[in-house]
């Protein structure tokens, strides 16, 4: 009966002893090569964000000769954590990681942290774990970009009045939130007023319903700025439902440039939208990778959480063209 | 007691395929025995393994637990708030004592209200979820950076005599568990059960009981899966290991228990638990891409229980005969097989 328990427990201890015989070569030594290795663990390989962000930073990490290892999260907490540290463990230099979850990013960093690797993270957030820099989009700068065009537009229109409204992401979403404070700012500094700002939590069905309630309530509104796209083609839609123009009747604009922005702002069913460069943002997180190996000073643009800026553009009827 | 080749397969088959790949491994990822790669798979497997050796006496018993998703993001969610509130006695207590409830919410749809355990279990996998939703909707509990030193947080990154802990948790609960389905009465009720419901209500086994037992059984063992899951993880909501519930029912298919009931082996499911995480270690540091890595662990599956059938009908007495002369035949259902 005893040879019932035997196999499975010498299954394990091959896997156990193959590897005590090979834990004499560290992998927390950088490559044997010189060749600097740097590590990437994507969000989702799904979506064409996240495509972009990966082009960026392998193309920006084979520039600088370094050999690029690629792990795709697939949208999964556990996968995340399993694949990441399997990065660490392979003998990475140095980590980039778009998370999943930020709050999944304590392990990986804990054990980055064991083994002296650096730790670059790529949007979505840091998750309180002590990353060595975050890039994030200029959200507050996107923003203020839109408030100034919808100024410049309001006066273009001929419209007189001064009030515009704002429609936010969840409450959850504290980068989606710096849009619509960026926006604030800049536009009041320009003399509006925001007289709504309503969550329409990111949806497109909700950002149709608050547009609604901000025109019943404010017929004079004369723009109005959502925090992502589909909100912001929703409130068009609502605008021109209720007969009027999106661009010369009350500015509408969004922010993401999503495929169906760029689509009706060519048509003139949507003013402007604001566009995040993944591929860019991937790009700096390599130029960052590369400072905190040569253990030089990041400038940071919110050094209380290591946040580096990465600029953002806004997008027209007069430059939509150039846009992909 | 006499042996056929095919009882052997039963018990032995999905580990000589696993000892085949392990034997293949090397050859294709040079790394893969590398001290912490193969560490990194025995931790990865201890959560699935977990549920699974529970899962497998509910199939055993002729019933499924789909709901084992969605308590495993409850007990995950409960035990991170019982850290908070109270560290890391009370965060193992949340998970042991959510998992034992979510069990008898089960048995007792189950046996009260007579619904079937597929619906009752199909039926609470969302009500669980929703209640994991609901206790995180401003967000997943966490644990914080901080707490890195608490013996909690080390559950899920200790090695102790270069094994993982969660993956000593698993052999502690596997060895239980083979000892409970083997050596004791309960263990051989739970198969007669599953074998032929009614042979075993005449031979005076209770329904409820052995109801409330199984579903309780697989709740504990979600219960101590969710500790070793979140200590690795940090973090749950109510999205955690979404169709969790499918990949513990095919591991335990794979491993030989049959979906018909009357039949678990336990060695089958731990060694498919292991096969399934070393296969997902070498498709992922192969770089292959996810959407081919769900084609062959699906694959895998199929051609497993191709198999099996194939196995099945060529080693019942006379099959071989009826096969090529094309009579068919059934294989009769041995209650208590190994």
């Amino acid at each position: 009966m005893f040879r019932k328990g035997l196999l499975p427990l010498a299954v394990v201890g091959a896997l156990v002893m193959a590897g005590c015989s090979d834990s004499n070569s560290p992998s927390d030594t950088p490559s044997k090569s010189g060749k600097v290795v740097v590590g990437f663990s994507v969000y989702d390989m799904q979506y064409e964000f996240f495509q972009k962000m990966e082009k960026g930073t392998r193309e920006a990490a084979v520039a600088k000769g370094w050999e690029f290892k690629l792990h795709d999260e697939k949208s999964d907490e556990n996968e995340m954590v399993t694949g990441a540290q399997a990065l660490i463990d392979q003998g990475v230099d140095v980590l980039i990681i778009s998370p999943f979850k930020p709050s999944a990013l304590g392990p990986i960093i804990a054990k980055a942290k064991a083994k002296g690797v650096p730790v670059i993270v790529d949007d979505i957030g840091g998750g309180g774990a002590p990353y060595d820099a975050i890039v994030i989009s200029d959200n507050a700068g996107g923003g203020k970009l839109a408030a100034d065009y919808m100024a410049k537009q309001i006066v273009a229109n001929g419209k007189t009045s001064k009030n515009v409204a704002s429609i936010t992401c969840e409450p959850s979403a504290v980068y989606a939130a710096r849009r619509n404070a960026g926006f604030k700012e800049a536009i009041e500094k320009q003399g509006f007023k925001v007289v709504a700002e309503l969550s329409g939590n990111s949806k497109a069905e909700e950002g149709y319903k608050v547009m609604k309630d901000i025109m019943a309530k404010n017929p004079d509104v004369a723009g109005v700025f959502s925090c992502n796209d589909p909100m912001g083609v929703a409130a068009a839609n609502a605008v021109k439902d209720a007969g009027k123009n999106p661009v010369t009747d009350i500015v509408t604009v969004g922010f993401n440039a999503d495929p169906e922005a760029l689509t009706a702002i060519k048509a003139g069913g949507l003013a402007a939208t604001v566009a995040q460069d993944p591929n860019a943002m991937g790009a700096l997180t390599v130029k960052l990778a590369d400072q905190a190996l040569k253990k030089e000073t990041i400038t940071f643009g919110n050094a209380a959480e290591r946040e580096v800026f990465n600029p953002v553009l806004l997008v027209t009827k007069d430059n939509v063209a150039t846009i992909k | 007691m006499k042996r056929s080749l095919g009882g052997l397969w039963d018990t032995w088959g999905i580990t000589a395929i696993l000892l085949l790949l392990l034997a293949v491994a090397p050859v294709l990822t040079p790394d893969f025995f590398s001290l912490d790669n193969a560490q990194s798979v025995l931790r990865e497997s201890a959560y699935l393994g977990i549920v699974a050796a529970g899962m497998t006496f509910a199939i055993a018993s002729g019933a499924f637990d789909l709901s084992v998703g969605g308590q495993l993001a409850l007990c995950s969610v409960v035990s991170l708030m019982g850290f908070a509130a109270g560290g890391t006695v009370l965060a193992v207590a949340a998970a042991l004592a959510t998992g034992l409830a979510c069990g008898l919410v089960n048995a007792s749809l189950i046996t009260r209200l007579a619904v079937p355990p597929f619906v009752a279990t199909l039926g609470t996998l969302f009500v669980f979820r929703g209640v994991a939703y609901i206790l995180t909707k401003d967000g997943p509990k966490t644990l914080p950076y901080d707490q890195i030193g608490s013996p909690f947080v080390k559950i899920g990154g200790l090695n102790v005599a270069g094994l993982p802990v969660p993956f000593l948790i698993m052999l502690a609960v596997y060895a239980a568990a083979w000892l409970l389905m083997r050596r004791t009465a309960t263990g051989r009720r739970v198969l007669a059960y599953g074998s032929s419901p009614e042979a075993a209500r005449f031979c005076g086994i209770s329904p409820t009981r052995l109801r409330v037992f199984v579903f309780a059984l697989v709740g504990v063992s979600v219960g101590i899966a969710a500790l070793t899951y979140i200590t690795r993880v940090w973090t749950a909501d109510g999205s955690a290991q979404d169709g969790f519930e499918l990949k513990v029912i095919a591991a335990v298919v794979l491993g030989g228990t049959s979906l018909k009931g009357g039949k678990g082996t336990l060695i089958g499911t731990f060694s498919a638990v292991l096969l399934v995480s070393v296969l997902n270690d070498m498709l992922v540091s192969e770089g292959v891409p996810s959407a081919y890595q769900r084609i062959v662990l699906g694959g895998v599956l199929i051609i497993a229980l191709t198999i099996d059938g194939l196995r099945t009908r060529f080693a019942a007495p006379g099959s071989l005969r009826r096969a090529v002369t094309g009579l068919g035949g059934r294989t009769p259902k041995t209650g208590l097989a190994r």
